[in-house]
C-alpha cells in the first residue's frame, strides 16, 4: 500500500501543473542527527513532492502559496513544517508508532497494521531465522498469542503440532492453511518411509520476511472453507530500494539427547528377571533363566543401548542472499544449505534451496512480478524411530534402547552381529526372546530414505488502468516429487530373512490460478474504501507408484534395481482434487477512526457430497480508534494511551482439511483371490458429506501506551464449530467395510489472549526489549454421533489410551484406575468399572486355590480391562505461550525466549514398557519393587510375563503425569563487531553469536520431554508419550555478515 | 498496448468464470474404485464380488492362518516363545481381552465383514445381478457366499460363544446379520442364541449343498471354491461341534464311501493321497477340500502367516513364535518315531517344530481349512458318539488316517475297551494328523473339556469364564445390544 502510494506520488508529480513557485531547501534527520534517505516530502495537500538523497537533504521547489510540508519515511512518523515564512528547514522524524504502520498480509493483499480489525499476530522473519530447526514453523513456538506449537519428537523434520485457538476439528486436520507468497501449499508429513518429511522444510527459514497469522473469522474468511484452523501467511523477502545487499548466515551446532530414562544394567537386569522368574515359578537353572555372558574382555557384558542410538549431531547452515531495488525493479536471490544430524544415528537432514523473488514495473500502469523456489531435501534414517505413529515398532530407535537386554551385546565375541533370526541373540540368556531387533545391524545396514525435490513458483502481472483500480492476475505452482527409498537387511530384523528393498515415488501437484481486482478510493478525504473481488481456481493431483522387492539373489544387492526374487507394487496412489472460488472483502475506515470490513468466499469442493459441493463463507468486523475521537484528544489519557483500538468480528468459516479426495463416494475397490481379479465392497460414502463450520466470535482491544513504549491486545475469542466430520463408527458386527464421514458433531474453543510488548528501556548504550504472551483456551465437545457416546483413539495400533466424550475437551486419557500395591501380596490393585479394588496375580500359584483376579476376600473377580477404563485427564494445555525478551548493551545482545504450556496431562505410556515383566529391561525405580509382606511400594511383585500390572496389557493411571512445562527455548548471545574496525574490509554489518535450543527446562515430568506427540497432529490423540524420542538440546555458533 | 493487455485480462477472467471442466472437476470420478452403483453391472463385477469373499476370511488373520493358530495355541501341543499379544501369546495363556486388537477385535470385525459382503451380495444379486447373470449361476454364486458367510458365523461360534453342549445352544451366540448394511444407520443388535446362529448356519449349508456346483473346471478351482461337497464337508464339523452325531454320520456317508479305499463318490473326489505330506507341497489335490491359496503376490501379511509363527528362524526363517511342547502330542508313546507325520516336526536350536509350512517369506504356503482327512476323523468320531459302540466302522476310518503315515499301526476292536477309548484314540489321531490346522481349541471346547495346563499357565475349567473369547471391546462400546461374555 505505501509503495503504491509513493508510486503514485511520483506519477502525480510529473502530470502536476506548474504555478507560481519558490524552492524550498532542508534536511531531514533522525533523533541521533543521522540523514533519513528517501524520506517523502509533501506539500500539504497537494500532490507535490520530493524525496530525500542518501544524506537526507531535498530542494522542492513549491507554489508560491504553499504552507506547510509533510515530511514521512518508512518506519518514522510523520511530521509537518511550515514553510510559509522559511525557504529552509531541517526536521527531526520520531521513530513511528511502528506497529501501527507495520503491514500485515490479510490474504490477496495487504493491510497496515493500525487499520486491521481481525485478529492477526506477526511474527518477523528473524525470530525463525538461523535456528537449528528444520522448517520455520518449529521455531514458532511462544512467538505468538494463541498459537500453539509443539515439537512432536527429536526425530528430525516432524511436522510440528500447530493450534491456534485450540483443536478444531477431530477427524479432520487441525492444521492451519499455509499460504506461502499467496499459494496455498501443500502441507504435512510426505515422506512415506520412517524419515519424517514435513514439506514446510522446503522454505528456508532465513528468506522469510514476516509470517502473519490470521487467527479470527474476519481475518481468514477471506480463505473460507479452509479458514477454521486459522491462516498463516508467509512472506518472502523482496529486495528493499538502494544498492545490492549482500548477506551471509553461517551457523554450526551441536545437538545431543536429554533426559532419558535410567535403565537398569546387566547384573540388576540378570537379578531382576530371574526374581520374576522365580515369582511366576517357572524359574529353572537350566533351561529358563537369565544369564550374563563374558564379553571378549573376559568381563560380563554390561551393554547401555543408548550409546548404540544415540549420538552427538554436528549441524549447520549457511544462506547467501543479494537483493536491491531501483525504482522499476526489486530483486532477491537466495542459495541455502543446510546439513543437519539429528541425536538419533543416522538421522539427518540436508537442504538445498534457491530462491529468486523479483517484481518489474514495465510502466506506471502495468507490472510483473514472480518468484521460483526450488529446493532439495533429504530426509534421511537407517530405521524408524518409533516416534512417528509406529510407537510400538519392535524396530523402533526410541524404544529398542528400552527395551532390549543389557546382558548382552551387539556383537558376538568374534567380532560379527549378535543375531539369531530377526532377532538379537540371547547369548547365555536361557530364554526364546531377550530383545528385538538388533539396533546396530538395523543402524549399519538398514535405510529409510526421502528426497523431496520441490518447486514453489508463481507468476503474476498487475494492471492499473485507473489509478484505483489494480487488476492482478497470479498462477502459481507448488510441485513436490518425493522419492522414498528403503532398504532392509537380510540379517535386520525388518528384513529378515530375504532382506527388503522398497522404492516408490509420489507426485504432488498443486496449482493456483487467481484472478482479483481491487478498488481503493478517498471520498471527501476521510471516507476510505477498498473493495476487492475476486476468483480462484486450485487444483490438487497426487499420483505415486512403486516397487518393493524381496528375496535378494545376492546380499551385495541392496537396491529394487538389483537381482531378486519378488517383485511387488508398492506404494502407489492417485487422486485429485478442485476448489473454485469466488471472493470478495470491503473495507472502509472513517477517518482511520472508524473501521468495517467484510469478507465473503464461495467456494466449491470437489471432496464433497454430491449434493453438497458449495458453501458460502463470510467474516464481518468492526474497530474504533478511541484515541481519534476529539473527547479523547487533549485529556489526561490521551497522554498515556498512544492509541487504543476497540475492535469485533464474526463470521463463519469452514474446515475440509484431510478429507479424502473421494470421501463422500461408496465405492467397491479391486483386489486378488489367487491371481483372479475381486470386486469387493470397501467404502461406505455420504452424498451428504459437506464442510465443518466454525462460527467465530473475537472480541479485542489494541493499546500503545506512553508513545507506544508499551503496546499489547487483549482479545476473548469464541469458536463454536458445528457439523464437525465424524467417521461415525458402527458396532463392528455391521460389517461396514469403512465409517461414514457424517457432519455431525459439535465442539467449541474459547479464550482469552494477552500480549505486551514493551521497550522497558531505550538507552542509546543499552535497551531492554520484552515480550510476553499468554492464551488461555478451554476445549470441550459438545455433541457427537446419535448412538456414540464416545470415540476411542489408538495409539500406534495397540492400545486406546485416548476418548473423545461430549462435556469434556478432546482427547482426554482413557485409562483404568489402580489402587496401589498390596502391601501384604505385592499384587496390583485395580479399581473395576463398579469403584471395585480387584487384586491382580499374573501366575496363580498351582494349589494356591487363588485367582488371577480376585476381590479383597480373596473370592474370584470378573477380569479387569481396558473395559474398565474412565475418562480420566486432559491433555489439552490451558495455558500456552511465551516470555520474550532482548537485552542489547553497546555490541553485545542477549535475546532469550521461554516458552511454556500449562494446565494438561500426559499418558507416559514408555513407562508402562519401562515395568514390564516380559523380558524387557526395566527403569531402575523397579529396585523398590515389593520383595515381602508388608514392603509399601509403587511397584508390585515382579512375575514373569506380567504386562497387566504395569500398563501394558491396557493403559493404566498410574502412567499418567501432569505436563506442565517451561522451557528455555532459545537464548541468544550476540556481538556485532564495531563497524570502524569491519568497514575497511568492505563490511557492512558482522554479528556473531552463540545459541542455544532447549537448554533448561522446568517441569514434574519423568520422562524425556513433555513436549512430545507420538501420534503427531492427531486431534483426538494427542497428550500420548509413547517410545518417543525426545527433542534435541542444540549449541549453535553462528555468524551473519552483511555487505 | 494497454487495452490489450486489459483485453487479455478480461478473456482469462472470461474464462475461469466460465469454464464447463469447472463441474467435471468438482465431480470426479476415482480411477482405481468402481462405484457402488455399477458392481453389478456385469459377470466379472459379481463374479470379482464372489472371489471377494474368499480373499476376505482370507485375509487379515481369519482363515489365511490366524484361525487355525488361535485355535491351535489355545491346545496343549504349543509353546509361546516370544510372549507378544500381537502373535496369540494373550490367546495361548487364555488371557486375551476385550481390547485384545489382533484377535479378539481384528477376527470380530473381520468376520462380520465378510458377512456384510455376502448380505450386500444377496440383496444385489435379487435387484440386479440375477438378471445380469441368470438364474443358475446367480444360484450358484449366492451359494458360494451363503458358504462363506456360515463359515464366518461358524468362526465366530468357536471363539466368543459357549459351546453349544453348554444348555444345548440356549446361551449367548453373536448378533445374527443377515441383511445389507451400506450406510449410516441404527445397529444395535443383541446376540443371537448360539442354537439360533447353528441353525442359520445349517439354513446357508443346505442352500450352498443344492445350488454349488458338483465341481469346477480345475482342480485349483476345486480347492479354494466352494463346490458341494466342500458344503457338506463343513457340515461334518457342524454337526460335530453341536454334538448331533447323527448328522454328522449321514452328511459324512454323503462323502465317504462306505469301506475303504474311503473316498466321495459324487462330485470332487475327494480322497486321502496316498502320502501325508503331498497335500503341503501340491496344494490341489483332492485331499485338500477347501484351502486358503497364497503365492508371493498373495502374501498372507506381515504376522499373520503359518509358516512364520511355527516355523524356526533355522527352518524356513520363520520367527519361531512357537515350538511345540515337550509334553505335548508330540511326547505321545503310540505316535511312533517311524510315523511319516513325524517327519513333519524339525528339531532347530533344540525346540521342535511343525513343518507343515516350509516355505520362507513371504510364507506363502496355502493354509488349509479342511482337509479330507479331517472328514474321515469328523466321521469316524460322529459314528463312535452316535453310536456308542466301538464301531468298526470309526476303526476302519481311524486306520485309513493312521496306516497311510504309519503301517506298523493297525488298530482293532480289542484295542479300545470303551467307546469312550475310541472315541479319545480318534482326539489322538486328530492332534496328530490336524496340527496345526486349527483343530486344537474348538476339539476341546466342542467336548466340555478343560484347556490344558502350560507352563505358567493353568488350566482352564469349562465353566471359567475363560474358557471363551469375551466380545470385541468395540463392539460392546457402539452395540449397546451387546452383552459381554
Amino acid at each position: 500500500m505505501r509503495k503504491l502510494l509513493v508510486a503514485l506520488t511520483a506519477v502525480l508529480l510529473f502530470t502536476g501543473q506548474l504555478l507560481a513557485q519558490k524552492t524550498v531547501t532542508g534536511k531531514v534527520t533522525d533523533e541521533k542527527g543521522d540523514p533519513i534517505p528517501n524520506a517523502s516530502v509533501i506539500v500539504k495537500g497537494s500532490n507535490t513532492g520530493t524525496v530525500t538523497k542518501t544524506d537526507g537533504t531535498f530542494s522542492l521547489t513549491v507554489p508560491a502559496n504553499a504552507k506547510q510540508l509533510v515530511i514521512s519515511s518508512v518506519d518514522m512518523g510523520t511530521e509537518e513544517v511550515s514553510i510559509s515564512t522559511q525557504t529552509s528547514v531541517s526536521i527531526t522524524l520520531k521513530p513511528a508508532d511502528k506497529s501501527l504502520q507495520e503491514v500485515v498480509v490479510v490474504g490477496y493483499g495487504t493491510q497496515k497494521k493500525g487499520d486491521v480489525t481481525g485478529s492477526i499476530s506477526s511474527v518477523k522473519g528473524a525470530a525463525v531465522a538461523n535456528r537449528p530447526t528444520q522448517s520455520f514453523e518449529q521455531a514458532l513456538g511462544g512467538r505468538a498469542a494463541g498459537v500453539q506449537i509443539t515439537i512432536p519428537s527429536g526425530v528430525l523434520n516432524a511436522p510440528p503440532v500447530i493450534r491456534i485457538r485450540g483443536t478444531n476439528s477431530i477427524s479432520l486436520s487441525s492444521y492451519p492453511l499455509i499460504v506461502i507468497d499467496g499459494i496455498p501449499v501443500i502441507t504435512g508429513d510426505q515422506s512415506s518411509t520412517a524419515a519424517a518429511g514435513n514439506v514446510l522444510a522446503s522454505i528456508n527459514p532465513n528468506d522469510i520476511e514476516s509470517i502473519d497469522i490470521a487467527k479470527d473469522a474476519a481475518a481468514s474468511a477471506i480463505y473460507g472453507s479452509r479458514a477454521a484452523n486459522g491462516v498463516i501467511f508467509v512472506t518472502t523477502k523482496r529486495g528493499k530500494s538502494g544498492k545490492a545487499k549482500v548477506s551471509l548466515d553461517s551457523w554450526v551446532g551441536w545437538s545431543k539427547v536429554q533426559r532419558l530414562p535410567e535403565l537398569l544394567d546387566a547384573f540388576q537386569y540378570t537379578d531382576i528377571k530371574n526374581e520374576a522368574l522365580v515369582n511366576a515359578g517357572t524359574f529353572n537353572a537350566a533351561s529358563n533363566n537369565f544369564a550374563l555372558t563374558n564379553g571378549p574382555d573376559g568381563n560380563p557384558i554390561n551393554t547401555n543401548w543408548y550409546d548404540y542410538v544415540y549420538r552427538q549431531g554436528f549441524q549447520s547452515a549457511h544462506s547467501l542472499n543479494v537483493s536491491g531495488a531501483n525504482d522499476a525493479t526489486s530483486y532477491y536471490f537466495s542459495l541455502g544449505y543446510s546439513d543437519q544430524e539429528g541425536i538419533i544415528k543416522r538421522n539427518d537432514f540436508k537442504r538445498i534451496t534457491v530462491l529468486s523473488n523479483i517484481n518489474h514495473k514495465v510502466n506506471k500502469w502495468f507490472s510483473v512480478g514472480g518468484k521460483l523456489q526450488f529446493s532439495n531435501e533429504k530426509n534421511l534414517a537407517a530405521v524408524s524411530s518409533g516416534s512417528l505413529g509406529d510407537a510400538f515398532s519392535t524396530a523402533g530407535l526410541g524404544r529398542v534402547p528400552l527395551v532390549t537386554a543389557p546382558n548382552i551385546s551387539p556383537y558376538n565375541n568374534d567380532g560379527s552381529y549378535n543375531y539369531s533370526g530377526a532377532l538379537i541373540g540371547v547369548m547365555n540368556n536361557k530364554q526364546g526372546q531377550v530383545g528385538f531387533n538388533n539396533p546396530v545391524i538395523q543402524l549399519d545396514q538398514n535405510r529409510a530414505n526421502s528426497e523431496a525435490n520441490h518447486i514453489l513458483a508463481n507468476g503474476n502481472f498487475q494492471i492499473k488502468p485507473l489509478d484505483w483500480i489494480t487488476y492482478r492476475m497470479q498462477y502459481s505452482i507448488d510441485y513436490n516429487w518425493i522419492d522414498n527409498e528403503q532398504y532392509y537387511s537380510p540379517i535386520s530384523g525388518e528384513g529378515f530373512p530375504g532382506a527388503s528393498a522398497t522404492s516408490n515415488l509420489s507426485k504432488l501437484k498443486n496449482t493456483v490460478w487467481t484472478n482479483t481486482i481491487q478498488l481503493d478510493k478517498t471520498f471527501a478525504s476521510i471516507h476510505n474504501f477498498s473493495l476487492l473481488g475476486g476468483i480462484e481456481d486450485q487444483r490438487y493431483n497426487n499420483d505415486g507408484y512403486g516397487i518393493n522387492r524381496i528375496n535378494v539373489n545376492d546380499p551385495a544387492f541392496t537396491n529394487i534395481q538389483g537381482g531378486w526374487a519378488t517383485p511387488q507394487v508398492a506404494g502407489t496412489s492417485i487422486g485429485e482434487s478442485y476448489l473454485y472460488s469466488q471472493f470478495g472483502r470491503l473495507q472502509y475506515n472513517l477517518g482511520q477512526k472508524y473501521f468495517l470490513s467484510g469478507n465473503l468466499r464461495r467456494d466449491g469442493a470437489s471432496q464433497l457430497g454430491s449434493s453438497k459441493k458449495y458453501g458460502t463463507f463470510w467474516g464481518a468486523s468492526a474497530g474504533w480508534e478511541i484515541t481519534k475521537e476529539s473527547f479523547w484528544a487533549g485529556s489526561f489519557m490521551d497522554n498515556v494511551f498512544s492509541n487504543l483500538k476497540l475492535r469485533a468480528s464474526y463470521g463463519k468459516v469452514g474446515n475440509i482439511a484431510g478429507l479424502g479426495n473421494f470421501a463422500s463416494l461408496s465405492t467397491f475397490g479391486s483386489g486378488l483371490y489367487n491371481g483372479n481379479g475381486t470386486v469387493v465392497f470397501n467404502q461406505a460414502g455420504n452424498s451428504n458429506l459437506t464442510w465443518e463450520t466454525s462460527k467465530k466470535l473475537d472480541v479485542g482491544l489494541n493499546f500503545g501506551l506512553l508513545n507506544d513504549r508499551i503496546t499489547g491486545e487483549l482479545t476473548y475469542y469464541r469458536s463454536d464449530i458445528n457439523g464437525l466430520l465424524l467417521y461415525v463408527p458402527a458396532p463392528p458386527s455391521a460389517g461396514l467395510p469403512s465409517s461414514i464421514p457424517t457432519n455431525i458433531g459439535e465442539m467449541y474453543n474459547k479464550g482469552f489472549e494477552f500480549a505486551v510488548n514493551v521497550s522497558a528501556i531505550n538507552k542509546k548504550d543499552f535497551t531492554w526489549n520484552s515480550s510476553f504472551n499468554i492464551t488461555y483456551n478451554k476445549n470441550a465437545v459438545t455433541a457427537l454421533a446419535p448412538g456414540v457416546d464416545n470415540i476411542v483413539s489408538a495409539t500406534g495400533g495397540l492400545e486406546s489410551p485416548s476418548i473423545t466424550v461430549p462435556g469434556q475437551p478432546i482427547g482426554m486419557l482413557f485409562v483404568t484406575r489402580t489402587g496401589g500395591i498390596d502391601a501384604a501380596t505385592g499384587r496390583r490393585i485395580l479399581i473395576n468399572k463398579a469403584g471395585q479394588p480387584i487384586y491382580f496375580q499374573h501366575v496363580v500359584p498351582v494349589g494356591s486355590g487363588g485367582f488371577r483376579f480376585s476381590n479383597p476376600d480373596g473370592t474370584s473377580a470378573n477380569a479387569v480391562s481396558s473395559a474398565d477404563a474412565v475418562v480420566y485427564r486432559n491433555t489439552n494445555p490451558k495455558f500456552v505461550g511465551g516470555f520474550d525478551n532482548t537485552f542489547r548493551f553497546k555490541n553485545f545482545e542477549l535475546n532469550a525466549l521461554l516458552t511454556y504450556q500449562l494446565g494438561f496431562y500426559i499418558y507416559y505410556g514408555t513407562r508402562a514398557g519401562l515395568h514390564d515383566q516380559r523380558f524387557w529391561n526395566n527403569e531402575t525405580t523397579i529396585l523398590d519393587r515389593w520383595q515381602k509382606p508388608g514392603d509399601v511400594t509403587e511397584y508390585p511383585k515382579v512375575v514373569f510375563g506380567d504386562n497387566v500390572s504395569n500398563g501394558s496389557s491396557f493403559p493404566l493411571d498410574i502412567n499418567v503425569y501432569k505436563g506442565d512445562f517451561v522451557k528455555l527455548r532459545t537464548v541468544t548471545f550476540g556481538y556485532n563487531l564495531p563497524l570502524n574496525a569491519i568497514s575497511k574490509a568492505g563490511i557492512a554489518s558482522a554479528r556473531v553469536y552463540v545459541a542455544g535450543n532447549n537448554l533448561l527446562m522446568i517441569t514434574k515430568y519423568p520422562g524425556p520431554d513433555p513436549e512430545v506427540s507420538s501420534n503427531g497432529n492427531g486431534t483426538t490423540n494427542q497428550g500420548i508419550d509413547r517410545n518417543t524420542v525426545g527433542n534435541q538440546r542444540t549449541i549453535t555458533v553462528g555468524i551473519n555478515i552483511g555487505f | 498496448m494497454k487495452s490489450k493487455i486489459l483485453y487479455l485480462a478480461l478473456a482469462l477472467v472470461a474464462v475461469q468464470t466460465t469454464s464447463c471442466e469447472k463441474e467435471e472437476r468438482l465431480n470426479p470420478v476415482p480411477t482405481n474404485s468402481i462405484s457402488d452403483l455399477s458392481a453389478f453391472d456385469s459377470q466379472l463385477r459379481i463374479e470379482g464380488q464372489v472371489r471377494a469373499f474368499y480373499a476376505t476370511v482370507k485375509n487379515s488373520g481369519m482363515y489365511g492362518g490366524r484361525y487355525q493358530i488361535f485355535n491351535d495355541i489355545r491346545g496343549g501341543d504349543f509353546q509361546n516363545d516370544r510372549t507378544n499379544v500381537v502373535t496369540g501369546f494373550d490367546i495361548w495363556n487364555y488371557t486375551p481381552s476385550n481390547s485384545s486388537a489382533n484377535s479378539v477385535q481384528a477376527f470380530w470385525s473381520r468376520a462380520y465383514y465378510a458377512i456384510n459382503l455376502v448380505n450386500v451380495f444377496l440383496e444385489g444379486m435379487d435387484a440386479k445381478g440375477t438378471a445380469v447373470v441368470g438364474d443358475a449361476v446367480s444360484k450358484n454364486y449366492q451359494a458360494e457366499g451363503r458358504f462363506v458367510r456360515a463359515l464366518c458365523y461358524y468362526g465366530l461360534l468357536q471363539f466368543y460363544a459357549r459351546p453349544f453342549y453348554d444348555g444345548n445352544g440356549s446361551k449367548p451366540g453373536v448378533p445374527l446379520r443377515l441383511t445389507s448394511n451400506k450406510g449410516s444407520g441404527n445397529y444395535d443388535l443383541a446376540r443371537a442364541t448360539v442354537a439360533e446362529i447353528y441353525t442359520q448356519i445349517l439354513d446357508d449349508l443346505n442352500f450352498a449343498e443344492t445350488n454349488l456346483p458338483l465341481n469346477y473346471s480345475s482342480s485349483t478351482l476345486n480347492t479354494t471354491r466352494a463346490h458341494r461337497n466342500t458344503a457338506i464337508a463343513l457340515k461334518t464339523r457342524v454337526y460335530l461341534s453341536m454334538q448331533r452325531y447323527g448328522d454328522a454320520v449321514t452328511e459324512g456317508n454323503k462323502i465317504v464311501t462306505t469301506t475303504a479305499p474311503f473316498r466321495a463318490a459324487t462330485g470332487v473326489n475327494h480322497a486321502l493321497n496316498p502320502a501325508f505330506g503331498t497335500a503341503f507341497s501340491n496344494y490341489v489335490t483332492n485331499e485338500s477340500v477347501f484351502s486358503m491359496p497364497f503365492t508371493a503376490n498373495e502374501a498372507p501379511g506381515t504376522q499373520n502367516q503359518l509358516g512364520y509363527y511355527y516355523g524356526a528362524s533355522g527352518m524356513n526363517g520363520g520367527n519361531g513364535e512357537y515350538s511345540l511342547l515337550p509334553t505335548g502330542i508330540i511326547a505321545n508313546a503310540g505316535w511312533k518315531a517311524t510315523d511319516a507325520r513325524r517327519t513333519f516336526v524339525v528339531v532347530s536350536a533344540g525346540k521342535s517344530y511343525l513343518n507343515k509350512y516350509p516355505g520362507g517369506a513371504p510364507f506363502a504356503d496355502w493354509a488349509p481349512v479342511i482337509r479330507y482327512a479331517e472328514v474321515l476323523l469328523n466321521l469316524a468320531e460322529a459314528r463312535v458318539r452316535s453310536t456308542n459302540t466301538v464301531d468298526a466302522q470309526a476303526i476302519a476310518l481311524l486306520n485309513a488316517v493312521r496306516q497311510r503315515s504309519d503301517n506298523t499301526t493297525t488298530f482293532a476292536a480289542g484295542d479300545f475297551a470303551t467307546p469312550a477309548a475310541l472315541a479319545d484314540a480318534i482326539l489322538i489321531e486328530r492332534r496328530i494328523e490336524l496340527m496345526g490346522e486349527g483343530f486344537a481349541g474348538s476339539d476341546l471346547t466342542r467336548l466340555g473339556q478343560p484347556l490344558p495346563a502350560k507352563p505358567g499357565v493353568n488350566a482352564v475349567l469349562p465353566s471359567s469364564q475363560q474358557y471363551i473369547w469375551p466380545i470385541s471391546s468395540t463392539e460392546l462400546l457402539l452395540n449397546k445390544l451387546c452383552v459381554d461374555n
